[in-house]
């Protein structure tokens, strides 16, 4: 009896010498009252090294839980976690209203610019619905090009083309071998879609596809922490983040699977296009978005069926052809959508009354301005490099007024890799 | 064997007892501070215009009397900055005038004015909310 005591009360004093070990390796709870929701989390607790998102999304006013959900007063991770929206990726299409909408951040009024989510759900990137009506009307599902079906349906009753809806595009429901096949190998790049495995395409899906550059890095499996943690959005995007889709290979239609690219560029110069492609020398010395717009790549809220039809940005939209300078405007209005944006990335100093280029649909290239002696300068949105270029008008180029694609610039101006 | 059985006991009860100390004397996060004693009102001169970090707020002693306006901007929540001409959001880019009026979005209201009285004892008491 006494030995069954001694036994019992030795066995309780391990338990309970057990639970004060344990109790003491728990990290003391670091609270945080962020404020804009005044509601207290305890997520810093254990991601206190992270590092800020973006200036403009400050931990101490936004939080955690505002963007990624999750349970704010858990201090187990497992619970903590057990409500995150989008996993590790708040911004995926599928939960982004949730976690990036509102009227004050990305899905506002068209007329105050915060229609980001709205212009990102019916852009090409989105809904891969020039790449589906290509295939479809390729092996006669469709009778011509015009987009019917995208990877979610959508609807866009103000879309500015003859397409105002997508139905889902279901390979299942596909008579066509091929197009069952197309479905199951090559929807790996539109902004739902999981990227292939390797960092040379290295990406998240949603809004971070884009703005939370990962290029050359390989991030973790779901469920597991990435090493070192990322944890950032910006505007200021290299042009390799774009390569993680454009430029990384091609889809062979006669076997229906992806093809890498085969060479294996060690400068920015190869690495920039395939060797198929011709290109000029600003097309590579440049970032993609210091010429292609917000609304060529993020959508304008129209629905298109292929890229042709979305991208209008042309040499002639900076430099102008043998007749016309490029088309200007001076900022008068101090919620003008250009102050934004430098704001956002300050790689220029704009202020009202600075003139800056526009594009044909009048968007900000907030970028570039005209300099007093005729030239203009250009700023990297990602590297902040300053480049000085001329207009046409007033030099030697024979070009035909009538002919401004790009293609017919390259014809003199492409550069030999 | 009983010195031992009693010596165990009597540890094992004095960290039952150290933990339950330790989890009753819990306390949940105190409200975040809305009301704050700014010190005599003689601290803000006519004309002075006084931050006060604390209440994320600024003091302002104009000639028609002592007001004051909150930090934080009335578009996301950010601590606006006071700059040569005027105060502006660090996050998101508004701006607003040493009044607290808007200059520019993206906000759409002015810094919100902040409810103030003074004690008996001649004490500001600034209200946060």
């Amino acid at each position: 009896m006494r030995r069954s005591l001694l036994l019992a009360s030795l066995v309780l004093l391990v338990l309970l010498v057990l639970a004060v070990w344990k109790e003491s390796r728990r990290l003391a709870p670091r609270a945080l009252t962020p404020t804009l929701t005044g509601q207290v989390e305890y997520c810093l607790t254990c991601h206190a090294d992270l590092q800020e998102i973006s200036a403009s999304h400050p931990v101490q006013t936004f939080g955690c839980v505002l963007c990624h959900g999750g349970e704010r007063l858990a201090l187990d991770a497992n619970l903590a976690h057990s409500s995150l929206r989008g996993g590790k990726n708040p911004s995926d299409l599928a939960v982004v209203e949730a976690s990036c909408g509102g009227a004050n951040c990305h899905s506002g009024t068209t007329q105050d610019q915060r229609d980001h989510i709205q212009r990102v759900m019916t852009s090409l990137q989105a809904t891969y619905a020039g790449a589906i009506a290509s295939l479809r009307y390729a092996f006669g599902a469709q009778p011509d090009l015009l987009a019917r079906q995208g990877i979610y349906p959508v609807q866009a009753p103000a879309s500015q083309t003859d397409v105002h809806a997508l139905t889902a595009f279901d390979p299942a429901h596909e008579q066509s071998p091929a197009l069952q096949t197309f479905g199951a190998r090559c929807l790996t790049c539109h902004l739902s879609a999981q990227p292939p495995l390797g960092p040379a395409y290295a990406r998240y899906s949603g809004c971070a596809a884009c703005h939370t550059p990962l290029y050359g890095q390989t991030p973790a499996p779901a469920g597991q922490p990435s090493n070192p943690p990322i944890h950032r959005l910006t505007i200021a995007l290299p042009y390799s983040q774009c390569n993680t889709c454009h430029n990384r290979g091609n889809y062979d239609l006669r076997d229906m699977t992806f093809h890498p690219r085969t060479d294996q560029p060690t400068d920015r110069l190869h690495d920039y296009y395939q060797p198929i492609a011709q290109f000029t020398r600003c097309e590579w010395t440049l970032e993609c978005i210091d010429c292609h717009t917000r609304q060529e790549a993020m959508g304008d809220g129209s629905l298109y069926s292929s890229k042709k039809e979305s991208e209008y940005t042309r040499c002639s939209t900076c430099h102008g052809t043998l007749t016309e300078l490029p088309l200007t405007r001076t900022i008068t209005d101090p919620n003008d959508l250009a102050l934004r944006q430098a704001f956002l990335n300050p790689v220029i100093d704009l202020k009202v009354g600075d003139t800056i280029l526009v594009t044909a649909k009048g968007e900000p290239i907030w970028n570039a301005r005209p300099l007093p002696d005729g030239t203009y300068e250009l700023f990297g949105k990602a590297t902040g490099q300053r480049f000085v270029f001329r207009p046409v008008k007033g030099t030697q180029c024979q070009q035909n007024p009538d002919q401004q694609a790009s293609q017919y610039c390259h014809a003199c101006h492409s550069v030999e890799r | 064997m009983r010195l031992l059985t009693r010596g165990s006991l009597t540890l094992s009860g004095l960290l039952g007892l150290g933990m339950l100390l330790h989890y009753l004397g819990f306390q949940n996060e105190p409200e975040p501070q809305t009301r704050f004693d700014l010190g005599p009102v003689d601290n803000f001169p006519p004309g002075s215009r006084t931050p006060e970090p604390q209440a994320n707020a600024v003091v302002l002693n104009r000639p028609e009397g002592l007001s004051a306006l909150s930090l934080v901007c009335p578009h996301l929540g950010c601590i606006v900055q006071l700059k040569q001409d005027g105060y502006a959001c660090p996050c998101h880019g508004s701006r607003f005038d040493l009044n607290g009026q808007l200059r520019n979005g993206p906000a759409s209201q002015p810094m919100r004015m902040l409810h103030h009285e003074t004690s008996p004892d001649g004490h500001l008491i600034l209200y946060t909310q």
